[in-house]
């Protein structure tokens, strides 16, 4: 708790820093244009930065509607899947990413990390955890995935709930370090291997269950999720080869999707106010074609290869 | 007169990052109070709302998982922070400033969803923040 709070007060003054900065600079700005004509012809014509043509405040925005590792574990042992080995990335390969590559990959493994969690392979959670680590170490979260911390989350094996908590709580220091330290380009690759990965296993068990409705209801739900990772990378396809390669192949992935029918998305709500529920219940949705999910991985798997790829 | 414009822009500036700071600090105090036994996975949002200014929150909530929702703020009118939930279609499906204001709301749904909170002051301005707990729902767990 004291270690969340610390990331906190350091937000915070980097806010108030940020905030301070941006007054002054525009203090300055306007004090600069009631100078006249001649300042302004003085001062040297400056390069706007042209990385993200829109507020980094609406991208976070698309960011935290997929859902992160931690929330998928849980789901996932709600929903009882089996164990596919065969579905995982490569734990041995952790050392060989850099950089954006890196990013995408510790969300890969922290998500594959997450599904052998979730199915009680803790030795092999563990080597995910473990390569995550290695990675971590690029980025400056080493301290965040440390191996004591690796095995204290191996200590509560048989504490799935604390387990749980615990990954949950380092997963949110992850991400506020991630932000805190202006690395926000990392956090949505991170975001995207996180993503990627948990629709690819998806889809793997659905192949081999398809009538767990809560696996089809997952997919469908894809129809809401890839408009918004397409928008987090729309904004520097301009400028950034990576973001190109992965907005097109987002939009392939869009294009397999408006084959399924639109999911059901009207709800009645109910409310009981003594304990504080909201209930919203969606009418059932239409089952899920096995020649759509088909098809779905086939324009998922190109994407999934070229974050993996080293 | 340039002088009092840059004195004002300055003074503007601190109480501005004043107020951003003092909103930061609500997330740890709200999650500390009202997150009990939900996981938290370091999603938070936070804005500053001003004059009948709303914010939108895009999350994902699954079937069998139970939701917290504290929001959290204060607005110079002392209004409630209020929350309207939207479909991904954005079509409104629940609207908590027609219910008696709580600190905080549970939320179930009957299949996985993108949802979309919008947060909003009845009146005034203010900061407004979200946090979003979860846990596995209490009507599977005691299926088990």
């Amino acid at each position: 708790m004291q270690e969340n709070y610390m990331v906190f007060a350091v937000r915070n003054v980097k806010l108030l820093l940020r905030s301070v900065w941006a007054y002054l600079l525009s203090s300055v700005v306007l004090w600069l244009s009631a100078c006249g004509s001649d300042a302004q012809q003085q001062m040297p014509q400056t390069v706007p930065d042209t990385i993200y043509a829109v507020s980094w405040e609406e991208i976070e925005k698309y960011m935290r509607a997929a859902p992160s590792p931690a929330q998928i574990s849980l789901w996932l042992r709600q929903e009882k899947v089996p164990f596919y080995r065969e579905a995982l990335h490569d734990p041995t390969l952790a050392s060989r990413y850099r950089s954006l590559k890196g990013a995408a990959n510790l969300g890969i493994y922290l998500t594959d990390m997450a599904y052998a969690h979730a199915t009680n392979n803790y030795q092999v959670a563990y080597e995910y955890l473990t390569s995550a680590n290695r990675l971590s170490q690029l980025y400056g979260l080493s301290d965040m995935l440390s191996m004591e911390r690796i095995r204290e989350l191996d200590r509560l094996q048989d504490k799935p709930d604390s387990l749980q908590r615990l990954f949950s709580t380092y997963y949110a220091e992850i991400q506020d370090r991630l932000e805190t330290t202006g690395q926000q380009a990392l956090l949505r690759h991170m975001i995207l291997g996180g993503w990627v990965e948990s629709l690819h296993l998806t889809l793997h068990l659905q192949e081999k269950a398809p009538n767990k409705h809560g696996l089809a209801d997952l997919i469908r739900l894809q129809k809401s999720l890839v408009p918004l990772m397409k928008k987090m990378y729309a904004i520097d396809t301009t400028y950034s080869e990576d973001s190109r390669i992965i907005f097109s192949h987002l939009s392939a992935i869009e294009a397999a999707l408006s084959k399924i029918p639109d999911p059901a998305t009207d709800a009645s709500a109910s409310t009981d106010p003594q304990k504080g529920l909201i209930r919203l219940d969606f009418e059932k949705s239409a089952p899920l074609s096995p020649q759509i999910s088909a098809q779905l991985r086939e324009k998922l798997h190109p994407l999934r290869q070229y974050l993996i790829s080293v | 007169m340039k002088q009092s414009l840059v004195l004002l822009l300055f003074t503007l500036s601190i109480s501005a990052a004043h107020a951003q700071s003092s909103c930061a600090k609500l997330i740890p105090l709200c999650k500390a109070s009202f997150i009990e036994d939900y996981s938290w996975d370091g999603r938070y949002w936070r804005a500053e709302l001003y004059n009948n200014e709303k914010t939108e929150v895009y999350y994902t909530f699954f079937k069998g998982l139970r939701y917290r929702l504290i929001p959290c703020g204060s607005s110079d009118e002392k209004s409630p922070l209020r929350m309207r939930i939207y479909n991904a279609n954005h079509v409104p499906l629940l609207d908590t400033g027609t219910q008696n204001a709580r600190p905080y709301w549970d939320l179930e749904l009957s299949s996985t969803q993108l949802l979309i909170i919008e947060l909003y002051y009845p009146a005034g301005s203010g900061c407004a923040a979200l946090i979003i707990g979860h846990k596995a729902s209490d009507a599977i767990a005691s299926k088990e």
